[in-house]
Formats: C-alpha cells, structure tokens, sequence
C-alpha cells in the first residue's frame, strides 16, 4: 500500500521538476566546431589499432584538434592548440600506422594525444618555431615497444632536428643544423632521416639544401644541394616534399607552371616533366597527392587546376632506381577538384571528387574502380553560386577489383564540410561558422511587418490607432480560409506542444529572428533562431583572394534588412530572410532614434586616440597618456531603452539614475606600471565623469568591460603582490544623478540637456568583487523595452562556459559590514559580500562545453520579458535568456491538456447539473414556508 | 374561601377561537393559489390586544424616543471602528485576497450608509425634530467618515496610495541630449 503511494508521489512529483531540463535542451543551441579543416592535417585514423572502426582527425585553421565521428559527424573530441587566438603558420598532425596516439605539432610545441578520448599524452616545447613533425614509421629497434618515435624541425636562431621518444616525450637526440638556411622539411627513410632547407642564393633564387642524418645517432652523414638552377623563385613553387612514402621525393616547379622536376630524395638528380596546357586559362596551382605509408605502392598523382578546370596525372617511381615515370593521366573535367589518397594493405587509390561525381581509381591504371554521381552536396549556398570541393579525404574499401564503399570528407567552397558516403551526403558540419567576425539580429521580412504595423498603432492618437487596427484585422480576414484550412493541424500541434517545430507558422515572439553571421572567409551565413539546426542562407559577399581580409561590419537599421559593409564604407543591403541583395545603398552615418535636433557627435579610435567631430569639424580627443594604451571602448548603445529613469527605494522614494545616452566607457593600459585605467566619458563633450585606477594588474590576461543603461562593468586580475594574492575581480558602477533620494541633481526637471553647454557630474557608486576565474568578455541582455532586470553575461575561458549574472547579485548599493534594513530587504538587496561565487544555476550552456567563445550578441525579442543570446568564436552558442522570468509567455510547464480537461470536465458538469437544479429551483417556488 | 376556581370555557369556546387544527405533515397537497391561512394571525393580534393593553405615547414622547434611536443609529459605525481597527491590522499590510475583500468592504460600508443616509433616518424624521435630526445625521456622516479614514489608514499602510515620489515616476521623463553622439568603427 505504501509502495503504492509512493509510486504516485513520483509520479506526481516529475513533472514538476522536469521542467528547467526540459527548457535546457530545447531552447538553446549548440555547435560544437573545429573550423575549416586544412587538408593536410585531416584524415582517417584508427585510434584503437585492433579495431576496424576509424575516426576523422583534423587540426583546423584555428588550431583546435578534434576527432569527428564519421558516422553522424558529432565530436569525439577536441583541444583548442592555441587558445589566445595567435594563428601560427605552420601545424601538423601526425599519426602514425597502428598507433593509438596522435601527434601534433603548432607554434613551438609537439604533443601527442590519446587518439581514443584525446587526453595528453606527453608534450614538448621546443626553442624555435616547428617546421615540420613526422612520426619515424620504420622501426629500427631503438624506440619503445609499441610507440613509433616523432621527429621534429624547428627554425629560429639555431634549427634543430630532435627525435622524439614516442612514449614518453623526451628528446633522444638533436641536431643543430649550421648555416643561415631556412629549414623547411623533414622527410625519413628507413634509415635516413632528411632535413630539407631552404637556401637563398645572391640572385634571389631558392636553392634546396639537404642535410642527412642517421636516425640512431643523429650525426649528418651527407649533405648536398640541388641544383634547381633558377627555378625555384618563391618556396610558393615547391609542391610537394614527400615524408614517409616509401620513396620520399621533391617536386617543384617554375614560377609559370610549364615544367615540374621532381627529385627522389636521397638522390642528386632529378626528373622534369613538361605540363601541357589543356586549357586557355593559366594554371592556378598544382598539388601533389602521394599515399603516407612506407609499405604502400611509391606512386603519386599531381593535380593541375586552373580556374575553370582540373585534370591530374599519375607518375610511378621506380624503387630500384629511383626513375620516375608518368604512368596515366586523368582527364580534364571542368571546376574545381579535390583529390585524396587512400590506401588498403600495399595499394593505392586516389579519389577525385569534382562537382557533381566522385570516382575511385587505383593507382597502378586508370580503369575507374567506382563512380557515384553527386546531385549536390546537400548545401545551401548562394543563388547561382557553384558549390565547389576545396579538399577532400576518404576511406576506400575494397573488394577485389571494386570498391564497395567510400566514405569522403569534403571541405566545401561555402565553408561546410561534409561527408558522403558512396555520393549520398550523411551529415554536414557548418565550420564556416567557426571564423565568425561579426553578427547581427535581424527580424524575418514577415515579422518585421507586423513591428512596423505595432509601432504606427503605438505612436498615434487612440482613435486612430483603434480604426488602424481594425484595419489590420479587417486585412487579416482575407487570411481566413487559409488558417481554416491549417486549423486542424494547428489544434493537434498544439496539443503535442510541437508548435515552435513548425515553421511556417507566425512567430508572435520573435523568437525566430534571422542571425547573420559574417564569416572571414568573406561569407554571410544565416541562421534561424528559431530552428537553428539548419543554414537559412550562405552568400559570399566579399570576393576575397587568398591572403586577402576584410573586416565586415554588419546591421539591421531596417527590420528585415540586413547591411554589411567593410571598414565604414557604403554598405549592400541585403534582405534577412532569404540573403537577395537589395539593390540601394546606404549612407554611412547611423540613423538613431529621433533626436530634437540633428546635432551629431561622430567619434572614432584613430591611432589609440579618440578622435570625435561635430558639424565636420574636430570636437574633441582623447589621448590617453603617455605610456598608456587603449585596450577598450565600450560606449552605451544607441538603442538601449530604459523603462524607469530611476529606482524605487524600500521606502518607495527614488534614486534618479544618470542616464545620458552619450557615455562611453574607456580603458586604458600602462604596460609598465601595470595599472589599468577605466575612464567614463561624455561622448558628446569629452569630458571625463568618472574615472579610476586599478594598480598591479595583469595585462597580460584580458579586461572585459560593458557599458548599459546607467551602469558599466568590468573585471580585471590582479597580480600576486605582497599584500595581495593573485585574483580576479568584477568591478561594478552605477551612476545617480543624486544620491539623494528624490533628487534629481542639479538640472532638476529640465526636459533636453546639451552635453556641451552643461557639466554634470554623476554620483558614482562601485563594487568590487572576487570572482573565482578570468571573464574574457562581459555582455548584457536586452529587452524591447528595458523593463525586465538585466543580467550580465560573462564568458568564462577557462571553464568553456558563459555564466548569466543577475545584476542584482552585483548591485553596488548591497549594504557593506552590515545587514540589509527592511527598505533594503524589500528592493532585494543582500549584504555585500566580497566573494562571488558563480552559481552552477547561472551558467547558462549547462552540460555543454562552449570553448573559444570570443563575443556574446544580445537581441531583445519581441516580446518583453525574453533577451535572445547568441555567442559565436570557435563555438556557435545561442540561447533565449527571460532575467525576470517568462511573465508574458506561458511555459512549457504549463499543461494545455490540463487546462483543457478542466473546462471540458466543467462543461460537461455544468450540463449533467443544470437540470437538476432547475427542477430544484421549480420545486423550490412551489414549497412555502 | 369562598374563591373557587372558574369553570373551564364551554368546549365550543374553544374550538370557536383555536379553529380547527391543521397538522402541516400531514399535508400532502399544496395550498390553493390565493388561500390565506388568517385565523391564526387574527388570534396572534387578539391574544396581543389582550396582553398588552397599553396606552399610545404623545408626540413628545415619540419625538424623545425616535430621537434616540437616531442617535443610536447614527452612533452604531463609530462602535464597530475599534473592531475594524483591529480586524485591519491583523491582516496586515501585505497584498492578499483576503486583506483586499476586507478593505473592500470597509470601503462600501461607509459609503453605501451616507448614500442612503435619507432611508436610513427616514422613519425616524418628523417635522418636529428636523432640526436636531440634522445634528444625528451629520453625526452619522462624521462617523462613517472616521471608518473611511480607517481604510485610507489602511490602504496607505498597503502602499496603494500615490503619495510618494515613485507613484508618479512613470510620468516623468528621461532628459533629452540635445546632441547625439555616434562611434564609427574604423
């Protein structure tokens, strides 16, 4: 019986607490990126020798390590190489055959990794930049059982070869290599290993030096240059330097792509070849694909592309003695190619994946083994864009003279990298995302529409706004049939609670808001915020050549419009919803909110000055002083509405909150005196409100600092000094216009204020707090009107989180050494406490790890009480954020079909009663006395 | 002793003035429309004539005692204020269904009592005391006052009256910068 009771208490009891996991997994949403993956360190690999099952390991352009599941392309797992976002110019990875680790090589520091679960293995730092890793895969007897050893070259004032202890890390030999020659490869034989270096000659030229080292002692035995006369202009013409294939080689080629030489290595002469031209257009570049394995076939492919076609020929090298010989060509095909090389025991086969097939050859001819025909790759791209493969890499089975499966990665010309199996794509991972400079919200051209209509309802006279909106129902009648139609549908939905699924349907909340991202790859890349598992639309807006930058900057004025420009020039528009370019341009100068006069303050950091004019003609500077740097500027933002100009004390009188729209928040770095400097400046006059120093900070650790409504927020950490341990602090400012409770300072209820004719200082009050871990950059929710509380979000590095500060909990009125008097208890405010420790129930990615998060967005919804997040960096991390709670929007707690069983239960009463009590009521007329 | 008790009445006097008895449970029917049981109220006003023989008071004395009731009538709000008090400050400041019902109803009370000030004191207004009756009625006014006073008390204590600089905030409005400053990314 007990039991029984208690079964139903559970019962009873789950649902109610369901309900933050339920909101957890459901409104926010998470990708977990690498960034584009370079092709070559990205491969299969078995990362448990014994077993068949491979995982895709890359080292991606922004240096984070991972392992993809090729299966549904989900993370196994990922380390950030290089978390300060320093992009180095060389990384490797490695991994050798049947070795359960992988071995990567970035900056100055080679460390192997578990290739299972990607723990550290061992690391090494080494004196000068890497130039190359490679893993020793012949075994001569003197490593460890079961590791295979690494080698690595590293540059600098003295390049050095070292070989590294597969097992444990440490250094087994070094050799330092003399002269001023640049190292550039390494390449091992069986018992050789190769440094390659580049020499320059008196002319300009490019000479290739080999130095020869034994692989047991590290002693040179040999070294000779070869004579590649006046070839070689740039290191740009050295195409391939192989390592690890059975015979190693060099090619090259002249700066016109007319010849390619190839050398073996280990040998002094060398082979040329003549590439014919098949195409009117020059030859963009050339690359060499050769299989990295010693016990595989030494034949190789070199792939030809120019801009419209590609074609690729197949060269055998003869082991004995050490000739090359062209052995098949494949033939031109139009587009750009991705070739990969993939091997099973001894055999090679190189895969071509071009724009709409994929086929598998072997190396020793050209009879194609497997030919999958590619509709498309399952992309969203831009209107008329051709989707084109950058790199690929696959895993070929084979069963005997077929290939009965192929799996292939794809990095795509839109960013998205991809994985087919025979042709058909399985899944597709948005790693464009991962390069994010810039974002904005912007509203669905249909949702804007109904702002738009609101705001005219809004801002007229009642009649007006009443016969305007009958108007718009009236209008929305002739929508009638069609949600007739839809109502069934509709109805079931909505019971399952499957309606924010749905999406065709309105969106009243603005939830659905269209997040444009771009990209450095010079793309425009749109997410829905609604349902954000799926690309909106991905448009290349900057044409950008290799090397080449821009730096876009992005808004939406116009709801349903987003502009971008790069570095404050006219900018395109482009529509929200479906990325068309529209075809006006815009002035440069920001369009605020409705000023009484159109007196406009323009200031810009110039030279690590802020430089501001009026009416084209210079204001004011702020210079900071000498030996000072700026690290920061936050100014208030333009649109940043405020529902209460002041705060309701306990006794219900107020504190008059400084709100000047034209504030800025400044900080400034003295590298050596360590101190940081926050300035609060007037951002129409350049005069300083408040200003203040913080010495013995660590400026090496980075200071987040915001600025909102009439409070600014910042952290910093303190270096460990004598009076002092090392620690990180929140500092945080609220600016009054009095501190005198019904007071509204000196101006007094004057309506309009000119920042240049009137000094008025603010009454500052701060709070500093300790907080347990570094915050890399500080953000605020936003609400369409400001009523809502707001909270501070902090993005935590170290943890790989964002934490959602409640503003209260740093309110700097908190009553210090004493506890709160009743008024205070009433405004909520707690005794102050110097620590403050995150709250698990602030963090706002939950189980989710959010790693390399470099900015936090912030978009109010259309209704008042939710705040839209989205963080992008490495991660794309978003989320709907309600600081006072959903007081306007029923939850997901909130049980429909209970309500529903209600009123239809109480119908239903109300029907099986009425009689009765009318027939009471009769008898009740009847019966006197 | 030559007093000997009365004859008991004739048995017709008796059913003449008790009639006859109609035993109500027994009754299974209802009445007929229209039919009034009268017998008995004629004995009730009998039997009452018969008791209380008494003499009708002057118009003074009527004066005098309508007047007095009018000062009860007119003193019965002040009487319950202690009560109310009471019953105010138990239920606190805070803002609940209860509480508000009940200040609800010290609110109607008072003012529904000075509406009908006029029926109140109608039946005991005569020519002759209008004058001191208006004495009585400002008297009642003065103490229905006092209980609206009680809830003024009250809903102040509650926080519900705009006295303070915060009720009227929302009316007051942020200053307007004359000038606009905007940052230009570089």
């Amino acid at each position: 019986m007990l039991s029984t009771l208690l079964t139903a208490a559970s019962l009873l009891l789950v649902p109610t607490l369901a309900v933050f996991a339920d909101e957890a997994w459901n409104v926010d949403y998470h990708f977990a990126l690498l960034g584009a993956p370079k092709e070559e360190t990205s491969f299969f690999h078995q990362p448990n020798p014994s077993s068949r099952a491979s995982l895709i390991y890359t080292l991606s352009e922004q240096h984070a390590l991972g392992a993809v599941n090729p299966r549904d392309g989900s993370l196994v797992w990922r380390q950030l190489l290089s978390s300060d976002g320093i992009a180095y110019r060389n990384s490797f990875l490695r991994a050798g055959e049947g070795q359960d680790v992988v071995i990567s090589g970035v900056g100055h520091e080679v460390a192997a990794w578990s290739a299972a679960d990607g723990r550290l293995v061992w690391s090494l730092s080494t004196e000068g930049p890497l130039e190359d890793v490679e893993i020793l895969e012949l075994s001569d007897g003197k490593e460890t059982a079961g590791a295979k050893d690494a080698i690595a070259l590293s540059s600098g004032a003295n390049p050095t070869v070292q070989r590294i202890d597969g097992a444990s890390g440490a250094v087994k030999w070094q050799f330092i290599i003399d002269g001023s020659d640049a190292p550039y490869q390494l390449s091992a034989s069986s018992t050789q290993i190769f440094a390659i270096l580049i020499h320059k000659t008196i002319l300009g030229y490019v000479k290739l030096r080999v130095v020869v080292l034994d692989r047991v002692t590290g002693h040179k035995v040999d070294e000779y240059s070869l004579s590649s006369e006046n070839e070689l202009s740039t290191t740009e013409n050295i195409v391939s330097v192989g390592a690890n294939s059975a015979s190693p080689m060099i090619a090259w080629t002249d700066s016109l792509y007319t010849t390619l030489k190839v050398n073996v290595v280990g040998m002094k002469s060398m082979q040329s070849f003549d590439i014919a031209s098949h195409d009117d257009s020059p030859i963009e570049h050339v690359k060499v694909h050769a299989p990295y394995h010693v016990n595989s076939l030494s034949h190789f492919l070199v792939h030809y592309q120019t801009a419209t076609s590609h074609w690729a020929d197949v060269f055998h090298i003869n082991l004995k003695n050490g000739k090359v010989e062209k052995a098949y060509s494949l033939p031109k095909l139009a587009g750009r190619g991705a070739f990969s090389t993939s091997t099973s025991d001894a055999n090679v086969y190189f895969t071509r994946v071009t724009r709409d097939e994929i086929t598998t050859v072997s190396s020793a001819s050209h009879g194609v083994l497997g030919r999958w025909p590619l509709n498309t790759f399952g992309v969203v791209a831009g209107i008329g864009e051709q989707v084109e493969p950058i790199h690929a890499a696959s895993e070929v089975s084979v069963k005997g003279d077929t290939v009965s499966a192929i799996r292939t990665t794809i990095l795509l010309s839109t960013g998205d990298w991809v994985m087919l199996r025979d042709g058909k794509g399985i899944w597709n991972r948005p790693e464009m995302l991962a390069s994010t400079m810039v974002v904005t919200f912007a509203l669905p051209a249909d949702a804007a529409a109904l702002v738009q209509q609101l705001e005219v309802e809004a801002h007229s006279n009642p009649v007006a706004a009443y016969a305007h909106r009958v108007q718009r129902h009236l209008a929305d009648l002739q929508r009638l049939p069609s949600i007739i139609v839809s109502l069934p549908q509709q109805i079931v939905k909505g019971f399952l609670g499957t309606s924010a699924d749905d999406l065709t349907a309105s969106d009243t909340f603005g939830f659905r808001q269209v997040i444009v991202c771009a990209t450095r790859e010079g793309r425009l890349v749109a997410l829905d915020a609604g349902s954000p598992d799926k690309i909106v639309w991905n448009v290349n807006v900057a044409d950008l050549q290799p090397g080449q930058s821009w730096e876009p900057y992005l808004a939406s004025r116009i709801a349903g419009v987003v502009e971008v420009s790069s570095r404050a020039g006219a900018g395109i528009q482009y529509n929200a919803t479906n990325g068309q370019p529209l075809a006006e341009r815009l002035p440069v100068v920001p369009e605020g909110p409705q000023v009484p006069s159109s007196q406009v303050v323009l200031y810009t950091v110039h030279d690590g000055t802020l430089e501001a004019s009026y009416n084209r003609t210079p204001a004011w500077a702020f210079t900071p002083m000498h030996g000072e740097r700026l690290i920061d500027m936050v100014p208030r933002p333009v649109n940043d509405p405020v529902a209460s100009i002041g705060k309701v004390l306990g006794d219900r009188r107020v504190l008059y909150k400084y709100l000047d729209s034209n504030i800025a928040l400044l900080v400034t770095a003295q590298d050596s005196m360590g101190t940081a400097n926050i300035y609060v400046l007037s951002t129409v006059s350049g005069a300083i409100i408040y200003s203040n120093v913080h010495t013995g900070v660590d400026l090496t650790i980075p200071i987040a600092s915001i600025m909102s409504e009439n409070w600014f927020a910042y952290s910093f950490t303190n270096e460990a000094s004598d009076e002092a341990s090392k620690g990180h602090q929140l500092v945080v400012g609220e600016l009054f216009e009095s501190l005198v409770p019904d007071d509204r300072g000196m101006m007094g209820a004057t309506t309009n204020f000119s920042g240049m004719q009137t000094a008025t200082e603010p009454f500052v009050l701060t709070q500093t707090y300790q907080i347990p871990e570094v915050i890399s950059k500080l953000a605020v929710t936003r609400t369409r009107q400001g009523i809502t509380s707001r909270q501070l979000l902090a993005v935590l590095p170290d943890s790989n989180g964002i934490v959602g500060i409640p503003y209260g909990a740093v309110d700097p009125r908190r009553p210090v050494n004493r506890d709160p008097t009743k008024d205070e208890q009433a405004e909520g405010l707690v005794r102050y406490t110097a620590v403050l420790e995150f709250d698990p129930k602030w963090f706002l990615n939950h189980q989710r790890e959010i790693v390399g998060v470099k900015n936090v967005f912030t978009s109010p919804a259309l209704i008042e009480s939710t705040s839209l997040v989205f963080a992008y960096g490495l991660d794309i991390f978003g989320t709907r954020l309600s600081p006072s709670f959903s007081f306007d929007i029923l939850g997901k707690d909130f049980n429909k079909l209970q309500m529903l069983a209600t009123v239809a239960a109480l119908a239903v009463a109300t029907f099986i009663v009425a009689p009765l009590v009318m027939r009471k009521q009769v008898d009740q007329r009847w019966r006197f006395l | 002793m030559a007093l000997t008790l009365p004859a008991p009445p004739p048995r017709w006097l008796e059913d003449l003035s008790s009639g006859p008895v109609t035993t109500k449970t027994k009754q299974s029917f209802p009445d007929p429309l229209g039919y009034q049981v009268a017998s008995r109220q004629q004995k009730s006003s009998s039997n009452k004539m018969i008791a209380q023989p008494r003499k009708q008071p002057t118009a003074e004395e009527m004066d005098t005692l309508k007047l007095k009731k009018a000062w009860e009538l007119a003193l019965a709000p002040a009487k319950q204020l202690p009560m109310n008090a009471i019953g105010m400050y138990m239920t606190g400041n805070s803002l609940q269904i209860f509480s508000i019902m009940m200040v609800f109803m010290l609110f109607k009370g008072p003012i529904q009592a000075v509406l009908n000030i006029q029926n109140t004191f109608q039946r005991l207004e005569t020519d002759t005391n209008r004058q001191q009756m208006l004495a009585v009625k400002a008297a009642f006014v003065g103490c229905n006052l006092l209980a609206l006073a009680l809830g003024i008390w009250k809903v102040n204590g509650m926080g519900l009256l705009p006295t303070t600089r915060s009720d009227w905030l929302a009316w007051e409005s942020a200053r307007e910068p004359l000038e606009r400053a905007y940052f230009v990314p570089t």
